[in-house]
């Protein structure tokens, strides 16, 4: 009789220490999700040997689903910071142990209760040589298409960014851009329509500049710094330079929350950020990672670039996520 | 009395053949409708229980147009593939064996290479600094590019392009049961070739076309990838309207009520058709 | 005359002509993506600056993309066996029943087809995770099924409208049992309907990347997913490497089929 309980006792320590093991971090898959695995899973595994397992793409109705049936089999999602905050007021999300994830470095642009920043990127106005006279130098040159014809780019989805482009085009000072004038955005995004090219992936901003199929467009710095690694004959703008950021959650009832807090810390060590940041061309959340980069990598950084840079109001997009979506995409499809 | 009945061959005490179809009915029955019965019920539960959902989709412009966009590239896509694909099943379905293997060679080559690839292939292929322009600029057929993709000319493409097979096929095997004697009768009566198309091919084909078309319309209604990459925002379709109302704003009772009432509508096209071809058929006597 | 390949005339130059400009159309795609992936550019330029065979390099070096393929193909094969077996008991009751609601019974079999994809997704994720099922190779083949059941069916159940049953019950009167008529004379003769079902069933989950990326889980990913994952954030000609394999891969198959047909037919 003792001996049985002694095993059933044994057994199931060894199942609860064999779950302790592992966790799943999910992000949305190609090379970026290659370099957070590089950066951030592997140091952490061999430091912990906590096995990470990599899943993905991030999809958000797959996040509320698990959440909902309360099975949930994700532990760290990156997601899109506005999609954060708003998954936080709905109840999706984990709040941080920040006894387990130092909080005292972390930029607090990119950072809340439920969230700690992945990294962050600006966009930038960036355009193909061969395909424009003359050199653009702020949004509004954007919607100009006597001086600078051609097809534009921009971000197809409802996200922060074009909204803001579109306004401070129209001479709208970057300290009054909230609370959003939408009417006025979609007025001045009509005038340049017929010659706008929507980009729904990264990958295909670097492909609708790089052929020239689009002349100009508003990019993500990180793309642009890939083109230009690669030779690509392209021309780029930091002035009014617009931040967003992804982050790290853990959703709620995540079955594997120790070992994803650890996982957070890890992620937004200075050392972590530092190896991401050299890899991607994104910008690190740890304000202390720059002391550990090359001085060159850390001059094409965001942080480099703060004059005119703007700071996209995350807070607000999440608020009002729903109704400026539904707008947005009742412009697209007229 | 059947042929098993006439033999005295015991037949079990099921309506005729409804046995065969248990095991569809409970795969589609216990992995289809109980769960999808389940997400739909949240369009009058979600946020709140009514009918609001439904008042907002109704009453907006947007889901009317997007709605009425889907049904137009379906309905144009259709009728392309039938017309491309009628003269390429007829050559099949009458071609030396060696030829035609090759022809279906090439038919299930394409469909083999990923969809998403393909679709992107013609994104490159379709733009302004594309293959095709430039190739026709080169040529001096034109001297500006024609605008080929981001509208309804992109989507036909794409969409025509892997809608082929499942037009071709089915259309090979109904054009292959075709008796040639009846078109050799018709011609020894004196019929043209025109009359004998008219009034004996066509109609001998009209349950392959059928077929087809209705695999073709449907899967054009839901289809999402393609028109997503080739088509232009001004064209989206329904299967990417309700694919953001799910996944990106999460509103999940939103979503269920558009796919509730594409359902609805399908359906009942679906039943129409089945009162015209159906009645045709069983006039024609089968 | 109209069916018959030798007396069309001046009608067989045209059709011929118009089936080789499809035939092109059809090859168009396939075969600019197999030039692209030797191309040494990284953005899908064409012509390419150069030509290069690193593309198939880093395909081989990263065993991730050949998993996948594999889980995919192990998916597909596996629904299409379930979907063609369920669809083809379907199809004899469909077409040869005699109860009420036949057509009803079509029509709620045909569903899966018409509904956005993305709901089913939902749905059918949110009810497996209730059963344990989700991420598992069972719950993805069944998902699939569903899926796969109307592309089954309609082949089939038009092939088998346009079979004449009166040699099935030929072969009966001749003391054949029902089944072995069907197995060695109607089975045969609708071997189209068949092949186009299965086919059919094959890709619809072989491409199927929604319900997919429901269904995956860190050991279950399958190729679409994975190509999507790979064309929303690197755009590169690796995923033109991986789709000429397989192109090639097929290519290798069909001939390797052909060659044995003709032994077997000599």
């Amino acid at each position: 009789m003792k001996l049985i309980f002694a095993g059933i006792v044994a057994g199931l320590m060894a199942t609860t220490a064999a779950k302790a093991d592992e966790m799943v971090f999910t992000s949305w898959g190609g090379t970026t999700q290659e370099a957070q695995t590089k950066s951030w899973a592997e140091p952490f595994t061999a430091g912990s040997g906590i096995k990470v397992l990599q899943d993905g793409p991030t999809d958000y109705g797959k996040l509320k689903a698990m959440v909902d049936a309360k099975n949930v089999t994700w532990d760290v999602v990156d997601v899109e910071m506005d999609f954060a905050i708003k998954a936080a007021k709905d109840g999706l999300l984990e709040p941080i142990d920040f006894a387990v994830v130092p909080k005292d470095d972390l930029d607090p642009r990119f950072s809340n209760e439920n969230a700690v920043g992945s990294f962050y990127y600006s966009f930038v106005l960036a355009w193909n040589k061969g395909a424009v006279s003359g050199e653009p130098a702020s949004w509004a040159d954007m919607f100009d298409t006597k001086k600078f014809p051609g097809k534009r780019t921009f971000y197809k989805w409802s996200a922060p960014g074009v909204i803001e482009i579109a306004l401070l085009a129209d001479g709208v000072p970057a300290d009054k851009l909230y609370p959003l004038d939408l009417d006025r955005a979609f007025k001045k995004l009509d005038t340049i329509k017929s010659d706008i090219v929507w980009w729904g992936g990264g990958a295909e901003s670097q492909q609708l500049i790089a052929s020239g199929e689009a002349a100009f467009g508003q990019l993500w710095n990180g793309r642009v710094f890939a083109l230009e690694k690669d030779g690509a004959d392209v021309g780029v703008s930091w002035n009014q330079n617009l931040t967003a950021a992804d982050v790290l959650v853990v959703p709620k009832g995540a079955k594997n929350k120790d070992a994803a807090m650890k996982f957070l810390a890890a992620a937004t060590s200075p050392t972590g950020q530092a190896k991401f940041a050299e890899a991607s061309g994104y910008a690190p959340i740890n304000t202390k990672a720059k002391a550990e980069m090359p001085a060159d990598v850390v001059k094409g950084l965001p942080d480099a670039h703060v004059d005119g840079q703007i700071n996209l109001d995350l807070n607000y997009w999440a608020e009002h996520r729903d109704e400026i979506a539904t707008r947005w995409y009742a412009w697209q499809a007229k | 009395m059947s042929v098993e009945a006439q033999q005295g061959i015991a037949t079990p005490r099921i309506p005729a053949g409804l046995g065969g179809l248990l095991p569809a009915l409970i795969l589609i029955g216990l992995f289809f409708v109980v769960p999808v019965l389940a997400l739909l019920l949240r369009s009058v539960t979600d946020p709140a229980p009514g009918l609001q959902n439904y008042a907002a989709l109704l009453g907006d412009g947007t889901y009317a147009r997007v709605f009425f966009n889907t049904f137009l590239v379906a309905f144009v896509v259709t009728i392309v593939t039938v017309l491309v694909a009628f003269p390429v099943a007829w050559m099949l379905a009458i071609m030396p064996p060696a030829f035609a293997s090759i022809l279906f060679g090439i038919i299930i080559l394409s469909m083999w290479t990923n969809l998403l690839t393909r679709t992107y292939a013609w994104m490159v292929l379709l733009q302004r600094t594309g293959v095709i322009n430039r190739a026709l600029m080169g040529a001096g057929i034109i001297d500006q590019p024609l605008p080929l993709i981001n509208n309804l000319t992109g989507v036909t493409i794409g969409m025509v392009y892997i809608m082929l097979p499942f037009m071709i096929l089915p259309l090979v095997g109904t054009l292959r049961a075709i008796d040639p004697m009846t078109l050799r009768a018709a011609a020894l009566c004196g019929a043209g070739p025109l009359a004998a198309f008219r009034r004996i091919l066509l109609p001998l084909s009209l349950p392959g076309i059928a077929a087809g078309g209705l695999m073709v319309f449907v899967m054009s209604l839901g289809y999402f990838v393609t028109p997503a990459l080739l088509g232009g925002t001004s064209n989206m379709m329904l299967a990417e309207m309700i694919a953001q109302m799910i996944q990106s704003l999460l509103n999940w009772g939103l979503g269920s009520a558009a796919a509730f009432i594409l359902l609805v509508v399908t359906m009942a096209l679906y039943a129409l058709q089945l009162r015209l071809v159906g009645a045709r058929r069983r006039a024609g006597g089968a | 005359m109209l069916l018959d390949y030798d007396r069309l005339g001046w009608l067989k130059a045209a059709l011929l002509a118009f089936t080789a400009l499809v035939a092109a159309f059809l090859l168009l795609p396939v075969v600019f993506i197999v030039l692209l992936s030797f191309g040494s550019s990284r953005w899908l330029a064409f012509p390419p600056p150069g030509w290069t065979l690193k593309w198939y390099q880093e395909l081989f070096a990263d065993p991730s993309w050949i998993e996948a393929a594999l889980t995919s193909a192990r998916i597909a094969t596996m629904t299409a066996i379930l979907a063609v077996a369920i669809g083809l008991l379907a199809s004899f009751a469909l077409v040869r029943g005699q109860f009420r609601g036949r057509e009803v019974l079509r029509g709620l079999l045909l569903t899966p087809m018409v509904l956005p994809v993305v709901v089913f997704a939902i749905a059918i994720y949110a009810f497996f995770l209730r059963l344990g099922l989700g991420g598992t190779t069972v719950g993805f083949v069944v998902a699939h099924t569903v899926l796969a059941l109307p592309f089954a069916i309609i082949p089939t159940a038009t092939a088998l409208e346009g079979f004449d049953k009166s040699i099935e019950d030929a072969a009966i009167v001749c003391g054949a049992s029902p089944l072995q008529a069907k197995l060695r004379i109607t089975l045969p003769s609708i071997r189209i309907g068949i092949f186009s079902a299965a086919i059919f069933s094959f890709l619809a989950s072989w491409d199927e990347v929604v319900v997919a990326i429901f269904m995956a889980s860190p050991t279950l990913q399958t190729l679409p997913v994975k190509i999507w994952g790979s064309l929303r954030s690197d755009l590169t000609p690796v995923i033109a490497a991986a789709s000429s394999l397989l192109v090639a891969l097929t290519l290798a198959l069909m001939i390797v089929t052909a060659l044995l047909r003709r032994k077997l037919q000599t």
